[in-house]
């Protein structure tokens, strides 16, 4: 004879990450080291902007580098210097609170001030893993087009500064850097927007202004 | 986008909760997906059912049942449900719904809970 029997599992996929995050700033926060999730599309400038971001600021900077293959970024980080993890993320499309905690070990937290995360070249994915990081900045640029603010709201949603990137090429890719700005205004009407070029230094300024005040506040 | 990996922790989990209880075989999982979980549910029950083949969860049924977003306004304290536009499930905007701000804490809608699970186990087991 076989019986049916309705078992309760009420396990959350979802809370073990976010449990995972508490306790990754928790590490952090010991270390006093603040720490910033830096998500954006593919090819936005996120490498870029932190390896600016590492010769400007006048802070010990650390950076877990995550990418499908982590490589190619960690290798651009470690000529500034700085220690550096890579994080593999091989077939998935963002970090997550487990594999933070495992570079985390691997970094010299106690001589840092920053850590930069850099998430995999995303806009949908990394929204529903939090990592532990203070806060969250996004990067977007103009050649994606001006409407990706519109067809990614949640990631918006949830920053806490938007940078968006080569406005110096909008008119050639035919974007409206400002309707980039009012779309994320729309979404996220307290969040501050930097509308920047690297390749040129324009903005960097303001980012560094910026991040500093977070860093105030922390 | 990550349906896979997210299936693979759901298969995990209810495989591991159906041996400790003894089953013969699953015959019903039912989960609970936020509204604000970016997980497409075709997807996600397209690739439980790949990962399924061979496994005791083989032939059962997956129930997803959506959960609603509540939240707690920062602005004007309101708690409960949230407004949401009617865009696709997971790319859901909340605004609250009393003084229309999007400074909320989200209470309710970003789960992605094994709930629980429908057994059959001989009787002799019981």
């Amino acid at each position: 004879m076989h019986k049916i029997a309705e078992v309760e599992v009420q396990h959350d996929i979802m809370v073990a990450n976010r449990k995972l995050a508490r306790r990754n700033q928790r590490i952090l926060d010991k270390d006093g080291v603040f720490s910033v999730d830096v998500v954006g599309a593919i090819g936005s400038g996120k490498t870029s902007l932190i390896e600016a971001l590492i010769d400007n600021m006048n802070y010990k900077i650390g950076v877990i580098a995550g990418d499908v293959i982590s490589k190619y970024d960690a290798g651009r980080f470690q000529s500034h210097d700085v220690p550096v993890v890579g994080l593999n993320t091989g077939k998935e499309c963002h970090l997550d609170a487990h594999l933070v905690e495992n570079a985390l070990g691997d970094l010299p937290l106690e001589e840092m001030d920053v850590l930069f995360i850099e998430n995999v070249g995303n806009l949908i994915c990394p929204v529903d893993f939090d990592l532990g990081s203070h806060m969250r900045m996004v990067v977007i640029s103009v050649s994606e087009g001006d409407d990706t603010v519109e067809k990614h709201p949640l990631i918006f949603q949830d920053a806490d500064l938007v940078i968006i990137n080569k406005v110096d090429i909008a008119e050639a890719v035919g974007a409206d850097a400002e309707k980039m700005v009012s779309d994320v205004h729309n979404i996220n009407p307290e969040v501050k927007v930097i509308k920047s070029s690297l390749k040129i230094g324009e903005g960097l300024d303001v980012i560094i202004d910026s991040l500093q005040g977070f860093m105030k506040k922390f | 986008m990550h349906e896979l990996s997210m299936a693979e922790a759901i298969v995990n989990t209810v495989l591991d909760v159906a041996e400790k209880n003894d089953a013969e075989e699953i015959v019903e999982v039912t989960l609970e997906i936020g509204q604000l979980t970016m997980l497409n549910p075709e997807q996600l029950k397209f690739l439980l059912d790949v990962l399924s083949e061979d496994t005791p969860l083989e032939n059962s049924e997956i129930i997803i049942e959506d959960i609603p977003v509540e939240i707690k306004c920062r602005n004007c304290e309101f708690t409960g449900s949230a407004n949401t536009d009617d865009s696709d499930h997971y790319l859901t905007i909340v605004l609250c719904p009393q003084c229309g701000k999007r400074d909320l804490e989200i209470l309710k809608g970003r789960e992605c809970n094994v709930k629980t699970i429908k057994i059959e186990k001989s009787d002799e087991d019981a």
